[in-house]
């Protein structure tokens, strides 16, 4: 994937940003093509999920239009959002505000 | 390896490839999903669009590749390890362009649903329909098949 440019920027924040930038999440949206059994084996595949954690996802994604899939750093962030979207999910960055 | 054969109906699925190949010279240069990447400064979002794109490319490679001489002479396409992942990828990838350019108008429920009066259709919705179908059956053989190797390659 491109080379993430999230070292150079988070060197020169402050530190409340820096902590801001601790926490993103990476959000599945719901889609009317994708199979339910192709989007369980891309949550498998790419975030290392079990049968009933990428079920659960999934359904969510279905049902709530929705899925917050994982929350962290945002190299790491950025990292699976790409690699969602090789798979052609339609996967987002969004900062975790709860934290 | 574990391989799957699958013998196909050359009369069935040769129309559906003219749609495919159509389809594909479309994504060389889009992407068959759009992203939004507004959280990416505009230099990082060409350079992840441009990968994205490589991959795509790459991905319908493999999955034409199928139906080369060979196919129209014995019918037969066959997935492994090899190709599994990179096919499973480009079926999805012309399935959102089949229903982005020529299957808007059936709506997305019953692109859900598949519950639609065939017939009813005229010509080019219903060959873009059966190819939509079509391709949604070689995933799900694949990840009925092959989903372990996929996981853990």
């Amino acid at each position: 994937m491109p080379e993430s440019r999230s070292h150079t920027r988070t060197d020169t924040r402050a530190a409340t940003e820096v902590q801001l930038e601790d926490g993103w999440r990476v959000v599945v949206l719901n889609d009317p093509v994708n199979l339910m059994s192709y989007v369980v084996m891309v949550f498998k595949k790419v975030l290392g999920f079990d049968e009933t954690k990428a079920r659960k996802h999934m359904l969510e994604v279905h049902e709530q239009g929705r899925s917050v899939v994982w929350i962290g750093l945002r190299e790491t962030a950025e990292a699976h959002v790409f690699t969602l979207q090789q798979w052609h999910l339609t996967a987002v960055l969004e900062p975790d505000e709860a934290r | 390896m574990k391989r799957v054969e699958v013998k196909l109906s050359l009369p069935v699925v040769a129309p559906l490839l003219d749609i495919i190949r159509e389809l594909s010279v479309d994504l060389e240069r889009t992407l068959a999903a759009p992203q939004a990447l507004h959280d990416l400064d505009q230099d990082f979002r060409g350079a992840w669009i441009g990968e994205l794109l490589e991959g795509q490319n790459s991905d319908l490679r493999s999955l034409l590749s199928l139906f080369d001489g060979d196919f129209f002479t014995e019918g037969v396409i066959a997935f492994d390890g090899n190709n599994a992942e990179p096919i499973v990828r480009a079926c999805t990838a012309f399935r959102l362009h089949l229903r982005e350019r020529r299957l808007k108008a059936l709506g997305d429920e019953v692109l859900e649903t598949g519950e639609i009066d065939m017939m009813g259709l005229e010509e080019p919705v219903r060959k873009a329909f059966m190819c939509y179908l079509f391709l949604a059956t070689v995933q799900e053989l694949i990840i009925q098949h092959l989903d372990s190797t996929i996981i853990g390659s």
